[in-house]
């Protein structure tokens, strides 16, 4: 089926939005699960636009060239309104929640419905996602709340109770790198963002255009290649400035997490696709080198690490402790 | 737009209310009997009808019916008001979002005017949780003495939020979880006046998914519902992401068999055909769960078809109680996880690998506390080896390990103070390490100072003091112990501890 929606995968979510607004069978709330990155965002405001567009060229679909759809998409419509924490990792607050509850129960202003936006809902605090939850339950008819999340059991239960689900899973490897290949990336470099991605466009798409970030990848891979052969004293000096910056290191740790699964999922001999692709010698050498149970422990390391480190412990500590146990 | 099915069969009469029917039966005599108390709490998990328990009760007690066992009738004007929610009497407040006093303070002021339409006005707090403690206080007054045209109905799904004095004043009515047979009767219901087509097993596949929330029983069909399609068990799976118990058998098998990679496939198989982890790790959790049972000699409470019950108890005699156990804790584990990690298939493959391993090394639920240091409570007194610069000790064996003059160190102090020879206890107090080597006891000092306070007369002293102790004569040599910065000869130079030193570390404790 043709359409204007424009996304990639998730086609079985679009096929049932699209039918509950051609049979008139929209429901009031919906939450769009799935990890960052995947779609969610995308889905909704395809949604929004699909709901509100004055000249659908066909019905489900959105023209994509009206007022309505060109103001969904720059998110700059008067009837829709775009709820999330301050940055990323912040904290989305009651006050936020109880202004939109007022949006709300105006009519639309120049549409037909009034769609309130919440991105990233796991960051409401419990004030914020109790104060939703009346509305959220029995919202005007002419007000639809969209909630995109991590995942539903980052959310109260009652919150999620009350949304129609959709869980968006990961894409496969292979249509992401399609795709890319469609946009006139080359080979080697969309399979390796492909596979990067771990079938998420949206990660995809960043990466693509932000070339700082493969670079900081590849340095902080290079790094590690290093930091295995080195001697202790370098190690202590590498965390050090390892944990002058928590963010860079957040962004390390992830690397090095990817990188090690890919060596433990080798350890265990199978063969499911790697996330590290253009890594693949030296990854199936450290896997020759390691037991699964010892590729696991690395990996668990990496885990515990990142999760101490949200909890604000000593990074500097962390950091060392994780570089000392790297295995040899 | 049409509405969502939990708003459109939300229970207009008593007799459609599913489950509680502890609560039903109380309410309904006390509007028979004409006995309505003034405050009702309700406390229960979501989806159980709490809210729709206490609009129905608001309809009761304002319905114009003459016969009161009948009310509500659902027919006369009263009725139908509150049905489409434009009943003045009836007010329904958002406690999450008014939860400060000032909105309490605004309730208090209106509560005392009669009600405008009907006999009872009724004053729903929904999520009352949520109040701040100011705003409980502020309505206890009220609570307990509210005017007699007022009826309070509280609903919260988290009762331990509620203060003692709060619960005291209401009449509490605890609403249970939906029993499966009747979340299904209820789906059935719907799915025939929807004109939905339904299989039975979808629809108790749906009803056990909601774990005893009608609402989310209700949700969930109707997100089936809207694909269109009959919804048939496959159907049910795929969109409810719940894994097809062959992942789950295959699993289980290659945990036996300790095939890592035949196990990671299976994971990613099932992943890739779009089961949501979390509930592949649940399900996993169940069926050991299942194992658990029959290995306890409890078979008849395993529902499953024949096929996978012979699997089963291979299964179960293959494992043991213990073995099971630990692998519901590590898959439990990855069930709940609650991170959105950027993969989210790790946590479940690193439990599966977990249990590979063997259980000794692994046991990570029971994590064991760093070990005690033996060292005598609060001073710097430590075993340190001290630096053995030359042979002339002998190298002999200690004649009493050190461990031995430590534990009586402390009380040395003590019967020093009482011979008001505080001097030497405070330098005895300052010594940092302790040895034995030979006959001679090496005392470590922080600096060549205090050390050149212990003179022979202290010397003698302290070993009179131990002889008294222990029973055993030393002489005593002092000696500058761990001048920082630099490494003692012992200890291997490019080891941990070197490493430690030369990034300004200290010895202060060794473990054999």
């Amino acid at each position: 089926m043709t359409d204007n929606w424009n996304l990639l995968g998730h086609a079985w979510a679009v096929d049932m939005l699209r039918r509950h607004i051609v049979t008139g069978e929209t429901r009031h709330a919906y939450l769009i699960a799935g990890p960052p990155g995947v779609g969610r965002r995308s889905l909704a405001l395809a949604f929004a636009r699909a709901l509100n567009c004055s000249n659908p060229p066909a019905p489900g679909d959105f023209c994509g060239a009206c007022r309505n759809c060109k103001q969904i998409d720059a998110m700059q419509h008067p009837d829709l309104a775009v709820i999330q924490a301050e940055s990323e990792g912040g904290i989305l607050k009651v006050d936020q929640v109880r202004e939109i509850k007022r949006t709300v129960s105006l009519k639309p202003y120049q549409s037909s419905y009034r769609i309130a936006l919440f991105l990233r809902f796991q960051e409401a605090n419990d004030n914020a996602s109790n104060a939703l939850l009346k509305t959220l339950e029995e919202a005007p008819a002419y007000a639809i709340l969209l909630l995109t999340a991590d995942s539903p059991e980052s959310l109260l239960p009652t919150v999620v109770s009350r949304c129609e689900v959709l869980r968006l899973r990961p894409l496969k490897v292979g249509e992401v790198e399609t795709k890319l290949e469609g946009r006139g990336i080359e080979g080697s470099l969309a399979k390796t963002i492909a596979h990067l991605s771990g079938g998420r466009p949206g990660y995809a798409n960043r990466l693509l255009a932000d070339k700082s970030l493969m670079e900081f990848r590849s340095a902080r891979l290079d790094d590690l290649q290093k930091l295995l052969s080195a001697s202790r004293v370098d190690k202590f000096s590498y965390a050090e400035k390892l944990a002058k910056e928590k963010d860079a290191m957040r962004e390390s740790l992830l690397l090095w997490l990817s990188l090690w699964r890919d060596v433990f999922i080798r350890a265990a001999k199978s063969d499911a696709p790697l996330s590290n692709v253009d890594r693949a010698e030296w990854i199936e050498s450290l896997a020759g080198g390691l037991s699964v149970a010892q590729a696991r422990k690395v990996v668990t390391a990496h885990e515990s690490a990142l999760r101490r480190l949200e909890r604000n412990v000593n990074a500097r500590l962390l950091a060392e402790v994780l570089l000392m146990d790297l295995p040899k | 737009m049409s509405q969502a099915l939990y708003r459109k069969y939300r229970p207009q009469g008593w007799a459609e209310v599913v489950g509680q029917q502890h609560v039903l039966q109380t309410l309904r005599n006390a509007i028979a009997a004409d006995r309505v108390a003034h405050a009702y709490l309700f406390a229960g998990p979501r989806g159980t009808g709490k809210t729709t328990l206490a609009r129905l009760l608001a309809k009761a007690v304002n319905c114009l019916n003459e016969d009161k066992s009948k009310r509500p009738c659902n027919e006369c004007d009263y009725c139908r008001a509150v049905s489409e929610n434009r009943f003045l009497d009836l007010i329904e407040i958002d406690a999450a979002s008014n939860n400060g006093i000032e909105d309490v303070r605004e309730l208090r002021d209106k509560i005392n005017f009669a009600p405008t339409q009907g006999k009872y006005k009724i004053y729903i707090i929904d999520e009352v949780h949520m109040l701040s403690t100011p705003a409980f206080n502020a309505l206890l007054k009220t609570l307990e003495e509210p005017p007699p045209h007022a009826i309070f109905v509280l609903a919260t799904t988290e009762i331990h939020k509620i203060p003692a004095t709060v619960l005291s004043r209401c009449q509490r009515h605890e609403f249970r979880r939906v029993p499966v047979d009747e979340i299904v009767a209820n789906l059935q219901h719907i799915a025939a006046a929807e004109n939905i087509q339904a299989d039975d097993d979808a629809l108790a596949l749906i009803a056990r998914q909601s774990a005893g929330g009608m609402r989310d029983a209700q949700s969930l069909l109707d997100q089936l519902s809207s694909t269109g399609e009959r919804i048939t068990m496959e159907l049910a799976q795929t969109v409810l992401g719940t894994a097809t118990s062959q992942t789950v058998l295959d699993l289980v098998a290659s945990i036996l068999d300790g095939e890592a990679a035949r196990g990671l496939e299976a994971i990613h198989h099932a992943l890739d055909g779009g089961v949501d982890p979390r509930s592949l790790a649940r399900q996993i959790v169940d069926y050991l769960r299942g194992l658990m049972l029959i290995q306890m000699g409890n078979e008849s409470q395993v529902e499953t078809t024949k096929d996978i019950k012979a699997k089963m108890s291979a299964h179960a005699s293959a494992l043991t109680p213990a073995d099971v156990l630990r692998m519901m804790r590590i898959f439990n584990e990855a069930a709940t996880d609650s991170r959105g990690s950027w993969q989210p298939s790790l946590s479940l493959e690193l439990a599966f690998a977990e249990t590979l391993e063997a259980p000794a090394e692994s046991a990570p639920v029971t994590r064991s506390t760093p070990k005690q240091s033996a060292k005598p409570s609060a001073s710097q007194l430590t075993p340190v080896v001290v630096s053995t610069s030359s042979e002339k000790s002998g190298a002999t064996a200690p004649t009493i390990p050190a461990s031995e003059i430590i534990k009586v160190w402390k009380s040395f102090q003590a019967i020093l103070k009482k011979e008001s020879a505080s001097n030497l206890a405070a330098l005895l107090n300052s010594v940092t390490a302790i040895d034995v080597q030979g006959n001679t006891l090496v005392l470590g000092f922080a600096s060549d100072v205090l050390m050149s306070k212990m003179k022979e007369e202290e010397k003698k002293r302290a070993s009179q003091l131990i002889a008294d102790a222990l029973g055993v004569t030393l002489d005593i040599r002092c000696e500058v112990a761990n001048a920082r910065g630099k490494v003692p000869p012992h200890v291997p130079q490019d080891g941990m501890v070197a490493t430690a030193i030369h990034q300004g570390g200290e010895i202060v404790d060794v473990q054999e």
